[in-house]
C-alpha cells in the first residue's frame, strides 16, 4: 500500500479504508475530490465526470486534473496487465500487507489467487 | 494530439502518446498492422460500453479484458490458448489493449474524445521470441530479472532489479518497452519510487498521486 507509505514519510497516517469506502475522509488535501474523479473517470456518466472535473479543478488547480486523469490512464493500464497475465506480488509485499488485505477485503479479489494460491 | 485540451499536458508524454498511437497500425511481433487496430478498436468500443464485433477468440479477448478486468482469472488464459492463440500472441494482446485503454482514459479525464487511430500499415510481424523467457509465476513466461534474463533481459531492465508489473509484458519485449515507457513519463521514474516527496506531476503529490492509483486500483480489483 503506497498511500499508507507516502503517509509515514511525512509522518502522516492517511484512511486508506477509503480507497474501497470513497465516503470515509481519506485525510489526503482534496481527497474527496480525487475519490470522486477516480470513479467518474471509469464510470459511464459524463455529466457526473464533468461535474466531477470541474469540483477537482476548483479544489486543487487545474494541473491536478491533468494529473489525476494521467494516473487514472497509468493504473487502468497496469491494472489490466496484472490482472489479464496473472501475475503475483513480490514475496515480501506479500508479508507486509497482510492486515491492511484483510481490512480491506482486497483477499476477495478474483485475481488474489494469483499471489495467494 | 493533447493540445486542444483545456488541462495542460506535458510535451514529453504527449510527444510519446503521439508516436505510441501512431504505431498501432505498425505490423508487431505477432499481429499484423492490420490485426492489432481490429484488437484496439474491439478493447476501444468494449471501453465505451458497445458489444462484442465476433466470436473471434482475438475480439473476444480484447473486449473481455477492456471491459471487465476484474473478472480474469487463469481460465481465461488457458481457454485462450486452447482456443489457438500462443501464449506470445496473448502477451501481446494483453499490452495493446491495457495500452488503448490507458489513452482512452487519458483523453476522456481531461474532457476530450479519444484519440484518433491510425491506418494499418503493410508488413510482416517480426515473431521474435525470447529464449530467455521461462514461467516464474505469472500465467504466461517472463523474462527473469539478473543472469538468467541474460543480454536480453539487462538491455530491457537498464541492469537493475525489475517488480513483475514490469517483467509482465517481456515475452514480447517490443510491448514491455511501451509500457515501460508509459510508466516512467506517467506514474514516475521507476528509480525514485522510494522517494515518497518526489514530485512528477505539478499537480498533484506523491499521496494525491497514490489516492487516485489506489482507488482506481480498487475499482478494477487489482489484487497486485
Amino acid at each position: 500500500m503506497v498511500l499508507r507509505e507516502s503517509g509515514r514519510a511525512i509522518g502522516k497516517t492517511f484512511n486508506v479504508e477509503a480507497l474501497v469506502r470513497p465516503t470515509l475522509d481519506i485525510g489526503v488535501d482534496g481527497g474527496a475530490e480525487l475519490l470522486a474523479f477516480a470513479d467518474a473517470v471509469l464510470g459511464a456518466d459524463d455529466g457526473g465526470l464533468d461535474n466531477a472535473r470541474e469540483a477537482l479543478a476548483d479544489r486543487l488547480g487545474p494541473a491536478a486534473v491533468s494529473a489525476a486523469s494521467i494516473i487514472a490512464a497509468n493504473f487502468s493500464k497496469n491494472d489490466r496487465i496484472a490482472n489479464g497475465l496473472g501475475i503475483p506480488i513480490e514475496k515480501h509485499a506479500i508479508e507486509a500487507t497482510v492486515e491492511i488485505r484483510e481490512a480491506l477485503g482486497l483477499n476477495d479479489y478474483r485475481s488474489a489467487v494469483n499471489s495467494l494460491g | 494530439m493533447y493540445r486542444k485540451s483545456k488541462f495542460l499536458v506535458r510535451a514529453d508524454l504527449n510527444a510519446i502518446h503521439q508516436s505510441q498511437v501512431e504505431a498501432l497500425g505498425d505490423p508487431g511481433t505477432w499481429f499484423s498492422g492490420q490485426q492489432r487496430l481490429a484488437i484496439v478498436e474491439e478493447a476501444r468500443s468494449a471501453l465505451a460500453g458497445g458489444s462484442t464485433s465476433g466470436r473471434d477468440v482475438v475480439l473476444l479477448l480484447a473486449h473481455q479484458l477492456a471491459a471487465s478486468p476484474q473478472g480474469f482469472t487463469e481460465t481465461v488464459y488457458t481457454g485462450a490458448l486452447d482456443a489457438g492463440l500462443s501464449d506470445a500472441e496473448y502477451v501481446e494482446i494483453v499490452g495493446l489493449v491495457s495500452r488503448l485503454v490507458n489513452f482512452d482514459v487519458l483523453a476522456r479525464g481531461l474532457g476530450m474524445d479519444p484519440v484518433q487511430l491510425p491506418a494499418p500499415k503493410a508488413g510482416e510481424p517480426t515473431r521474435e521470441r525470447p529464449i530467455e523467457a521461462v514461467l516464474e509465476g505469472a500465467w504466461a513466461p517472463t523474462i527473469p530479472n539478473g543472469k538468467q534474463g541474460g543480454e536480453l533481459g539487462r538491455g530491457l531492465y537498464g541492469g537493475r532489479w525489475k517488480p513483475f508489473i514490469i517483467r509482465a509484458l517481456s515475452l514480447v519485449p517490443a510491448e514491455l518497452r511501451k509500457h515501460y515507457e508509459l510508466e516512467e513519463v506517467q506514474y514516475l521514474p521507476l528509480d525514485r519510487f522510494p522517494e515518497y516527496e518526489y514530485r512528477h506531476h505539478e499537480g498533484l503529490s506523491r499521496p494525491q498521486v497514490e489516492v487516485v492509483a489506489g482507488r482506481v486500483s480498487a475499482l478494477n480489483e487489482c489484487f497486485y
